[in-house]
């Protein structure tokens, strides 16, 4: 052991490095000798378990995924608040700033992880990662398009009401657990305020579901497929009014952003909170904002089907026919791209050099080559259309809910209770009542 | 009031809207310098240092450099000795006349400070004659000056550069460079005496230097 430890004392830190990434290569590649030679029985064991297999797969997908969400819907609203403030915003970190919300992570994951004196330190810790949980839970059950789902439920919209409900938890459980009377009290408003707009919201895709006939998300947004007259904001107005008013307030969002004031108190139930624990409070938020959006995209503006019935263009690409000439075809096309699209460059302006008419091709050919591959994915592949339609019209709510926090002023708590109960649960119900009358009426025209 | 619920909240959300396709107030200061005119050197101010006096040592350099002779200078010196001044005087014409002069580098004569200093400078033109107003025998006219005066007054100083054309700059750095030459007269007769106002020898040190330098002999002084 003294051997092997003077020997690691004696390597420079690249030396250290390189041994280091030698013994995990070699490590990974004797842990892949048992996984072919056990191949078939594994692949069994999988087969027969796939429920199980596609379950930790989605969840695994989506938790992932949602890394990269709070990113970007951080980086929007810094962006386009700024905009809206006739500010240039984010423009230091990557290209446009875009970076910064990377940044801001790896700042948060730095910071000292403090725990107050006299807090319930399991229940100080758990509440983020409650808080965390319940929209990417949410998430699961969410249609991204045809075939891309975590999990088919036939109650997909309660239980993802149900799901997204317990955010509520965590921020209670982080108040509660802060040891502290402010924390305490601004868990309970937080609570408070979310328990009493999961009301109107459950209430309002009622008429949706009556419609519908169903709470299978996936049978929701096959309801609305063909033109965009099918969505059903369309026949559900009033519902998508109270739904989004509600939705704003149920993810913490301006000018329903009570349970963590920024201006006012100091943060609610997150006071004590810092570090990576306080950074999951906010990107449980965002992440809350990418649920609330995919849920009225899903409900109310056609999920993944595009607003109009897309002419099916059949374009019979099979790569594989090619056989040898494939392989020629994957070595010739960029060289001949890039030297094509350099070409024009470099006769055109005799005072530029080649390498820099080789370097625009290249960047050209790219462009064109990326954009032709996802142009034709597009066309051929369902779900990539799907996928692309959903996430345009969930990120455009997106950008409505950062455009109301650029814009709208905070409401009062009372001002923000008394809408609730006074105003959007009774249009919840109205909205109820109009929906089955119109539904026996046309039933009872039809008969 | 309007009668339609939420109007207001549309029209501040179009509003926003509206600013968010407008261009943008910020300046990007270090890649966009700021819009200025060319000629533009910021506003003059004189500075204080951390005790509360002025940090001008008066040496007249931005006067000098200024281009549209904008800088007028006046004063006691940092000693609190000697009136000095450098700038247009009050009236237009001579004004011109001056602005001619000063770009030609000359110091300008200033009528106005005159009766602080009175000093009658025919002498010093009579030195000047002698040398035929060649700056380059400066060290020769301020001897003759301190000779003829006891010690070099201010305005012999500026009547000198005015006449030959030398910085003025260049003058009271030569006259408080050399320590026989002084600025004001003697107190006294024990000063006046006990101050030596005969040029020190400057090939005394090069001797001093070439001992040091291992007796590889003197070198040549310099010729005055």
């Amino acid at each position: 052991m003294a051997v092997v430890t003077r020997a690691w004392n004696r390597l420079t830190i690249p030396g250290r490095v390189l041994l280091g990434l030698i013994l995990l290569g070699g490590l990974l590649t004797a842990a892949l000798i048992p996984l072919i030679v056990f191949a078939p029985q594994i692949l069994d064991i999988l087969g027969a378990n796939l429920p199980i297999v596609r379950f930790v797969v989605a969840a695994t997908a989506v938790l992932l995924m949602t890394i990269p969400t709070a990113f970007l819907i951080i980086y929007m609203e810094m962006k386009i608040i700024a905009l809206m403030n006739l500010r240039v915003g984010p423009d230091r970190v990557g290209p446009f700033g875009s970076l910064l919300s990377v940044v801001h992570g790896l700042k948060v994951l730095m910071k000292e992880d403090f725990t107050p004196t006299g807090a319930d330190s399991t229940v100080f810790t758990l509440a983020p990662a409650v808080t965390y949980l319940a929209p990417v839970m949410a998430l699961l059950v969410i249609p991204f398009a045809p075939g891309l789902f975590g999990v088919e439920m036939n109650i997909g919209l309660l239980y993802l009401f149900a799901v997204a409900g317990l955010s509520v938890v965590g921020l209670l459980m982080g108040g509660w657990s802060s040891f502290n009377k402010y924390s305490l009290l601004g868990g309970l408003r937080a609570a408070a305020q979310v328990v009493s707009y999961e009301i109107p919201l459950v209430l309002s895709v009622v008429g949706v579901i009556m419609l519908a006939g169903t709470m299978n998300l996936v049978d929701i947004v096959e309801n609305q497929s063909g033109w965009f007259i099918n969505w059903y904001v369309w026949q559900q107005p009033l519902a998508f009014v109270v739904f989004f008013i509600a939705a704003t307030a149920e993810a913490n969002r301006t000018p329903f952003d009570l349970t963590e004031a920024d201006s006012e108190i100091v943060a609610g139930f997150a006071t004590e909170y810092s570090g990576m624990r306080f950074g999951f409070f906010f990107f449980a938020e965002y992440v809350g904002v990418f649920v609330v959006s995919a849920l009225a995209v899903t409900v109310f503006f056609g999920g993944w089907n595009a607003p109009f019935p897309f002419p099916a263009i059949d374009l019979a690409l099979d790569p594989g026919s090619l056989g040898i000439g494939l392989l020629i075809l994957i070595a010739v096309v960029p060289l001949v791209g890039t030297l094509v699209f350099a070409a024009p460059f470099y006769l055109m302006r005799s005072s530029m050099p080649a390498w820099q008419a080789i370097v625009i091709g290249f960047v050209l050919f790219n462009i064109v080559a990326v954009a032709a591959v996802l142009g034709w994915a597009f066309v051929s592949l369902a779900w990539v259309a799907g996928l692309a339609w959903f996430m345009l019209k969930t990120y455009a709510f997106v950008f409505v809910f950062v455009w109301m926090r650029g814009t709208l002023p905070r409401v009062r708590i009372d001002q923000l209770m008394n809408f609730a109960w006074k105003w959007l649960m009774e249009l919840a119900f109205l909205n109820i009542f109009i929906t089955a009358g119109a539904i026996i009426l046309i039933s009872e025209l039809r008969r | 009031m309007s009668f339609i619920p939420g109007l207001g909240v549309v029209k501040g959300m179009a509003t926003t809207l509206r600013r968010f396709f407008e261009p943008k107030a910020t300046i990007r200061y270090p890649e966009v310098p700021a819009d200025v005119a060319t000629r533009f050197r910021g506003r003059l101010q004189l500075l204080y240092d951390e005790y509360g006096t002025l940090k001008c040592e008066t040496c007249f350099q931005c006067a000098q450099a200024c281009p549209i002779e904008c800088i007028d200078m006046g004063g006691i010196d940092t000693r609190g000795r000697y009136h000095v001044h450098w700038g247009p005087p009050e009236t237009y014409g001579e004004r011109r006349d001056e602005s001619a002069l000063r770009r030609s580098g000359r110091t300008v004569p200033d009528e106005a400070y005159a009766h602080f200093d009175p000093v009658d400078l025919t002498a010093v033109d009579a030195i000047l004659d002698e040398v035929d107003h060649d700056p380059k025998a400066m060290l020769r006219i301020l001897e003759a000056v301190q000779a003829t005066y006891g010690y070099l007054p201010i305005s012999a100083l500026k009547h000198i550069s005015f006449r030959t054309g030398a910085y003025y700059a260049l003058i009271y750095g030569t006259a408080s460079y050399y320590r026989h030459l002084r600025f004001e007269p003697p107190s006294d007769v024990v000063q006046a005496q006990a101050v030596d106002t005969s040029r020190p020898d400057e090939t005394a040190y090069l001797t001093l230097l070439g001992a040091a330098l291992e007796g590889r002999g003197a070198p040549a002084g310099p010729v005055h």
